[in-house]
């Protein structure tokens, strides 16, 4: 009946055992889907950005360009995935009862089934290379970030057996029976075997034969169970990704009645956060990444990500296999629906500690190296807003800080009257927007001047601000701020959860920049945080702007020939080493900008730390880190000295000001600068230095090359 | 239980843009107003005192209209409800009218407590809760690090912060405490807290409705005048110390020493 089987003894049993394994696979798949279905119906819409969405695929399911961020690791997972993806056709053949090879053999005279078992052979050996490194690294070299336990062995060993009995069967088969075409490998392996008795080659191919389905059925009913069930998780997760810039936190409807506010428990989640728990590999490229864990702090994004999934299962307890109707539960009493108390469990002290949620710095240095893209960011901002607009409960620190953006619309506590003191002593007027209305001449304005709390502020940055308003006076341009018009942008307020207060500011500020119709404008920022709210936030409150990074515009206005430095070849050399902001290379993929603008100031040579561009470390300040105390592990601007303090560099350069205040007092505090020589300074102020007189670079004047 | 809790609107000291009018009356339109600090240490306190035994909160205030927008943020921190005191005679009320006028007002409530904050951050006297006490026959009890009240007795006792140590009173209720902020951090309103604010009762009243007698009230009718404000002269420059912690400690105390400080 199966004339490709006829060796192997009882062959359609085969349909009963992988069959059977298929299904109790699919049933024990759904039980998850249930949970999901319990949780909040919020998700990505499945039809919509089919093409983004399937490019995205291609791009991290397929090609895995996350892996290779780790090459090593990046390599061995590679030849095991596809390894597994091309013997699998040889397995789909066998439960199918020999459709595949047999529809295959017809054209050619069966060249082409032999190709693939050619094909196959070199897969496996491949494959079973890889197998064996993977074992190398999870049993001798051990890479710190991973989990070791007797789940990952198993998975690797029943991989191992499923590709190591399926050769050593076609082997003893080709032995017993006879070659047959493609498989050379195979073939080879079977020379010495033909000396055993017949009986024993017939016998141990019949063993290893179903010993290959036996661990492919088996491989089917653990994997829903085990952290390696990303193989088939994987593919919907990167499917459903977040599309939206990953600097746009989901937006709050404050005046829903009745709503949960933020993510208290499971059913506060979506089913695509559920679904990022049962994509977790715990590869550990989060917790590797993290700044807070690699401080000492209990911050883990791996361990969070699993406390999900640990809650999602603990949830399905008691839920049979095969659901019953309501009419069966109701005749029998039978109580096997989804268990309240635990949808309704908190998920802060159970998945995450409530330290830990306040640990996070909004970096999104996780959810850079996760390659199966898990948002670990949006979650923990979830849990900040349920902890804040239901609880008040944050620490105490925050009040302050929540208080005085409230009241005089900056965290500082400054007076808004104070915003224009940076302007003092300047050699050229800063005009203020309302001015420039009243007059009559907002269509000549060129571009507004965002210029942020930090920099109205906070003395250091004051001068960021004085620097780059050089260069936009030099440059000849038409620019405004809008002055005590200006409150923050609340970016510190929505990144600790208080979406309350966030909404007042950036509304106030939409209507305000909307009253000067700046959507017709472009607005430049040195703030990353206030270019990411303005930029990919604001829309949902409907301000629709285009908002530019001082770094970029600084470089456009170089390459304009608007600003010129003066390069005479008299500027010493030093060395320099550019922090990039993790909401400008990690949000906004801004890394080329900055750089560019280093390498246009003579004498600079630009030496960069091992973590730098997409792989920025946090400098600590970020998601509101920059009001809180770090009283927990050791602290992060101190690390983030430390990297760019080896990289010998005699400067720092930042392109934010919460960057410029940690990296200032990391390097006044460090040991490993103890003359204070290495300081700290602003991309804007290390060009406003090399800028060439005023009068040589106005626009007014012919450009001269 | 049911507890009064004096607020005031003040303006808010972080945007110091506190500015004075020609008549050296505060210039309200000149600055956001917040509740007084001090207040919300007192309103704190009403509030742990609730929820440890069941109970109510009004907010009483004497405030020209605008007020009553700073008052739902006190109403946000989980105060039941408001009145507010408004009637345009009272523009310029000395400590001795505003005390009178609030006693009037509580002259309608029946309370077990009234709590006030030790001062304002605005007018500052500091008078005003010890002169409702004296005309509505309250006992006063001042610089309250801790008040615990006894319903079945219907006394409360309350230790009081003294420049030694402290001492421990007890009076009958109703009775009047001045609060320190020895008694908590005030909390954070949540949102829930600011959205039931928006619908709580804020109550106004004219002295009509108190039925007080408006020619001994309000400006007019102030016993004391303010003739001259100037500003305290600008601090002197900062002198930064630097170096290690321990040479960083010796200048300080060098500092001090020398000025007989320490």
């Amino acid at each position: 009946m199966f004339p490709v089987f006829a060796e192997v003894p009882a062959y359609p049993l085969v349909f009963v055992v992988f069959w059977g394994a298929a299904v109790f696979f699919g049933l024990v798949m759904a039980r998850h889907l249930r949970v999901f279905a319990a949780a909040q119906a919020s998700g990505p819409n499945p039809l919509a950005d089919i093409p983004a969405r399937t490019l995205g695929l291609i791009r991290y399911a397929f090609i895995q360009v996350k892996m290779f961020k780790d090459p090593r690791a990046g390599i061995m997972h590679f030849g095991i995935f596809w390894g597994f993806v091309l013997l699998t056709i040889g397995t789909a053949d066998i439960v199918t009862g020999g459709i595949i090879q047999t529809i295959l053999s017809l054209p050619f005279d069966g060249l082409i089934w032999a190709a693939i078992s050619a094909m196959q052979n070199v897969v496996a050996v491949i494959t079973l290379a890889f197998i064996v490194w993977a074992f190398e690294r999870r049993l001798i070299s051990k890479p710190a970030r991973l989990t070791y336990n007797w789940d990952a062995l198993t998975i690797l060993l029943m991989i191992g057996g499923v590709v190591g009995t399926e050769l050593l069967a076609q082997a003893f088969e080709f032995a017993a029976y006879g070659d047959k075409p493609g498989a050379f490998i195979a073939a080879l392996l079977a020379i010495p075997l033909r000396n055993l008795d017949p009986g024993w080659l017939q016998a141990i191919f019949a063993i290893l034969w179903w010993a290959h389905i036996a661990i492919v059925a088996a491989f089917l009913c653990f994997l829903p169970f085990s952290k390696h069930l990303h193989v088939a998780t994987a593919f919907p997760n990167i499917y459903f990704r977040k599309l939206a810039p990953r600097g746009e936190l989901p937006a709050m409807d404050l005046e829903a009645e009745d709503a949960t506010f933020g993510v208290r428990t499971l059913a506060d989640l979506g089913w695509k956060d559920m679904l990022d728990g049962f994509t977790c590999t715990e590869c550990g490229r989060c917790q590797q990444a993290c700044p807070a864990w690699n401080t000492g702090k209990p911050l883990n994004p791996k361990h969070f990500i699993m406390g999900i999934r640990e809650m999602s299962v603990e949830a399905e307890h008691g839920l049979p296999l095969i659901p019953n109707s309501a009419i069966v539960r109701d005749t029998y009493g039978l109580d096997d629906t989804i268990k309240a108390a635990t949808m309704a469990k908190p998920i802060v002290d159970d998945a995450i500690p409530f330290d830990a949620v306040w640990d996070c710095v909004t970096c999104g240095a996780c959810v850079e190296a996760c390659p199966v893209l898990i948002e670990h960011v949006d979650k923990i901002i979830g849990l900040r807003r349920n902890l804040v607009l239901e609880d008040s409960r944050f620490p105490a620190e925050l009040n302050g800080a929540f208080r005085n953006m409230e009241g005089v619309g900056n965290p500082w506590g400054q007076p808004p009257a104070s915003r224009l003191d940076w302007t003092k002593g300047l050699s050229f007027e800063v005009p203020i927007v309302a001015d420039v209305a009243a007059a009559g001449k907002l269509g000549e304005l060129d571009v507004l001047y965002w210029v942020g709390c930090a920099a109205a502020f906070d003395e250091r940055n004051r001068k960021v601000a004085r620097a780059f308003a050089t260069c936009l006076d030099a440059a000849g341009l038409n620019f405004a701020v809008l002055g005590q018009e200006e409150s923050c942008t609340g970016d510190p307020a929505r990144r600790m959860g208080n979406d309350y207060v966030y909404q007042m500011l950036a509304s106030a500020n939409v209507d305000t920049l909307n009253r000067y119709r700046m959507g017709e404008k472009t607005i430049v920022t040195a703030c990353p945080h206030c270019f990411n709210s303005i930029g990919n936030e604001y829309g949902q409150l409907g301000g629709n702007f285009r908002v530019i990074h001082h770094s970029a515009f600084l470089r456009e206005l170089l390459a304009d020939g608007r600003l010129r430095v003066i390069d005479d070849g008299a500027a010493p050399r030093k060395s320099v080493t550019l922090h990039d902001s993790c909401y400008m290379a990690r949000y906004n993929n801004v890394v080329a900008e900055p750089r560019d603008v280093l390498g246009a100031v003579p004498g600079l040579d630009l030496v960069e730390m091992d973590k730098n561009g997409k792989n920025t470390f946090c400098c600590g300040a970020g998601g509101g880190r920059m009001w809180m105390e770090e009283t927990r592990g050791t602290r992060i601007n101190a690390a983030r000295t430390d990297q760019a303090l080896s990289t010998g560099a005699s400067t720092v350069a930042t392109e934010c000001p919460f960057c410029m205040t940690m990296m200032k007092d990391g390097l006044e505090a460090a040991e490993g600068n103890a003359g204070g020589e290495v300081r700290a300074i602003d991309i804007a102020e290390l060009l406003a230095e090399s800028l060439a007189p005023k009068e040589l670079a106005g626009r007014q004047l012919p450009v001269l090359q | 239980m049911h507890i009064v809790v004096l607020t005031k609107p003040v303006p808010d000291p972080a945007a110091a843009a506190e500015r004075l009018g020609p008549d050296h009356r505060l210039d309200r339109a000149a600055s956001p107003a917040v509740v007084n600090a001090n207040d919300e240490y007192a309103l704190e306190a009403a509030l742990k005192l609730v929820e440890a035994s069941g109970g109510e909160i009004t907010l009483l205030t004497m405030a020209p209209a605008g007020g009553a927008d700073t008052m739902r943020k006190a109403l946000a921190m989980g105060a039941t409800r408001g009145i507010q005191v408004t009637d345009p005679v009272l523009a310029g009320s000395d400590v001795r009218s505003t005390a009178a006028v609030l006693a009037a007002a509580l002259g309608e409530l029946t309370f077990d407590l009234v709590l006030a904050g030790a001062d304002t951050s605005d007018g500052g006297g500091g008078v005003v809760p010890a002169g409702i006490a004296a005309l509505l026959r309250l006992p006063y009890l001042s610089n309250a690090a801790r008040i615990e009240p006894d319903a079945g007795s219907g006394r409360v006792k309350v230790r009081r912060i003294t420049p030694t140590g402290y001492d421990v009173l007890e009076a009958p209720m109703p009775a009047l405490i001045v609060c320190t902020q020895a008694l908590g951090e005030p909390r954070y309103p949540s949102l829930k807290g600011i959205m039931a604010a928006r619908s709580k009762e804020i109550a106004a009243r004219a002295l009509a409705d108190l039925g007080s007698d408006p020619s001994g009230l309000g400006g007019a009718a102030s016993t004391t005048t303010v003739l001259e404000t100037r500003r305290p002269p600008a601090r002197g420059a900062t002198t930064v110390v630097r170096g290690t912690p321990g040479e960083g400690a010796a200048a300080i105390v060098n500092f001090l020493a020398t000025r007989r400080i320490i």
